[in-house]
């Protein structure tokens, strides 16, 4: 591994200073390994899964047979499935389908009933310095209502030992440097977004994990967080996003993990699973069908 | 461990919540103090030690009663408005989180309580001065006045802290708190006073020297509220460690 500042690309037609900033990121070394990677097509089961079996390709996160219940609720059924490098993975499935369930087990927020849940190898917990390796957005609104985005920032800075350089810059990143001294209650839905998106920046991580990031986003927010996403991918980033904008799913990834009451029923590359002559919509009904059948 | 109690104290600095706490703290001490040096009956406040239980007294056990709603609210506002996990999320130590809670807390703890005591204690000169009625209090009396009801403050912000963290619902701990405090403990210490004198409050209330002839030494009393604040400080800091935050 090794780390390079590399220019994100942008779209400088963009409004005000949304644009790319610099951002470091951890590449590791290019590998078409994955490219060639064996896969297998279980189509016709209510599954699709295709795996990357090269045992030279590290992966960045392995959920290996999750499962978590509360009392007689199960929310995560023995999910299984991993993240490589450079890739951006869609995580997709109805509302009540153990998403975020899943997503809190991987940051160590909950504790898996049984199976494990591992970042580079590791617990969340036991990572050195969490927010180097991780950024994390799980909810639009964990900010208390009177506290400036700012301050915000600087609350998880400090925590962090990060310098309150990374504050201002990761404002400037996400465009919210005119709103960053007023109350988060003054906030739209989009900024609250941003400010989330900021906060897991900070660290300048190698793996974003992001839960319905788009929700409440404009269209012009829509765009930069996909070309984001995209640029922070191809610099040798690992990013899992959460969504139920399949359209715009379609456009951002690499790889959907589709999950439905709490089972994965799809784990394969986005062409593998919409490119049968059908859309990743038509896909996601089908499977969900299939599994609730 | 450093980084995490900075981040604690630009929490407690970037909300208007501890300016409230001492505001509605500084409202209701006076009025309480004034009030009472108003009405009392003129033989009820004039000895030292009625003049500490029943007059000035009231700064020590509203200091108190603030600074564990303080610590309260420091864990169960991050709850209550979801920033316990980014706060997590960046501290996934969740023992190390509570530490720099508790530092936090009782530092700020200690200062409502000197807030709270100096408060009453010249709320109290005022009402005895305006009623004509002698101050039989020595300096050394309105020492151990402030400096108890400051370290009573300090571990009641652990108490706090430690229920907070136990609860984690911010209305039913603050409610809690307070009805403890003002009627739960003022029933015990009246009616059975031999339980009530090992109660919290007033365990606090021997800190600052009130109430000498029915409560505990203030040595003792210290050592037993710095024994409730540490249980209720290991029970927090096991409940955060072992639940999930969802």
């Amino acid at each position: 591994m090794r780390t390079k500042k590399i220019p994100l690309q942008g779209d400088a037609q963009l409004e005000g200073p949304l644009y790319f900033d610099r951002c470091a990121v951890t590449t590791v070394e290019p590998d078409e390994r994955l490219q060639a990677a064996a896969m297998t097509n279980h189509a016709g089961g209510g599954h699709v899964s295709s795996s990357v079996h090269d045992p030279g390709v590290e992966s960045i996160v392995t959920v290996d047979h999750v499962t978590k219940r509360f009392g007689e609720l199960v929310a995560v059924d023995d999910v299984t499935f991993s993240l490589h490098p450079r890739t951006v993975t869609g995580f997709l499935g109805p509302n009540g389908a153990g998403k975020t369930t899943t997503l809190r087990v991987l940051l160590g927020l909950a504790e898996p009933t049984s199976g494990e849940a591992l970042i580079l190898g590791r617990r969340y917990a036991s990572l050195d310095h969490p927010v180097r390796r991780v950024g994390a957005v799980l909810e639009s609104n964990d900010f208390h209502p009177r506290r400036t985005g700012r301050d915000h920032l600087r609350v998880l800075a400090a925590a962090a030992d990060l310098p309150i350089s990374r504050v201002d810059d990761v404002l400037e990143l996400v465009a919210l440097q005119p709103a960053a001294k007023k109350p988060v209650k003054t906030y739209s839905l989009g900024m609250r977004q941003r400010l989330g998106l900021a906060a897991a920046l900070l660290g300048e991580p190698d793996l974003l994990i992001l839960d319905e990031p788009a929700n409440g986003l404009d269209p012009v927010g829509v765009r930069w967080l996909r070309e984001y996403l995209r640029s922070f991918a191809d610099g040798g980033g690992t990013v899992l996003v959460s969504s139920h904008v399949l359209a715009e799913v379609a456009q951002t990834v690499d790889r959907v993990v589709i999950i439905d009451r709490g089972s994965v029923v799809a784990d394969a590359p986005l062409d593998e699973v919409a490119g049968r002559g059908q859309s990743l919509e038509d896909a996601y009904l089908e499977l969900t069908a299939e599994a609730a059948s | 461990m450093r980084a995490q109690l900075a981040s604690e104290v630009i929490k407690l600095r970037s909300t208007r919540t501890t300016t409230a706490l001492v505001g509605s703290m500084l409202a209701l001490i006076v009025t309480v103090v004034l009030l009472h040096g108003y009405a009392l009956p003129a033989a009820n406040v004039e000895t030292p030690s009625d003049q500490l239980t029943f007059l000035i007294g009231w700064g020590e056990v509203l200091g108190a009663l603030f600074a564990g709603l303080f610590g309260a609210i420091s864990f169960t506002g991050e709850v209550r408005y979801g920033t316990i996990r980014p706060t997590l999320l960046v501290t996934p130590r969740r023992e190390d989180v509570v530490a720099a809670k508790c530092v936090a807390a009782s530092l700020t703890g200690l200062a409502f309580g000197v807030i709270a005591t100096t408060a009453a204690a010249i709320a109290g000169r005022i009402a005895l001065a305006v009623r004509g009625l002698d101050d039989t209090l020595n300096s050394g009396d309105y020492v151990l006045f402030i400096l108890g009801g400051a370290v009573a403050s300090a571990l009641w912000a652990m108490i706090g802290l430690g229920v907070g963290a136990v609860v984690r619902s911010q209305v039913p701990t603050v409610v809690g708190l307070v009805i403890w405090v003002l009627f739960v403990e003022s029933i015990l210490v009246e009616n059975a006073p031999g339980l009530g004198k090992f109660a919290p409050s007033a365990l606090g209330q021997t800190l600052s020297g009130l109430r000498p002839d029915t409560l505990l030494a203030p040595a003792l009393g210290a050592l037993l509220l710095a024994v409730y604040a540490a249980t209720a400080l290991v029970a927090g800091t096991l409940m955060t460690s072992r639940r999930d935050f969802v």
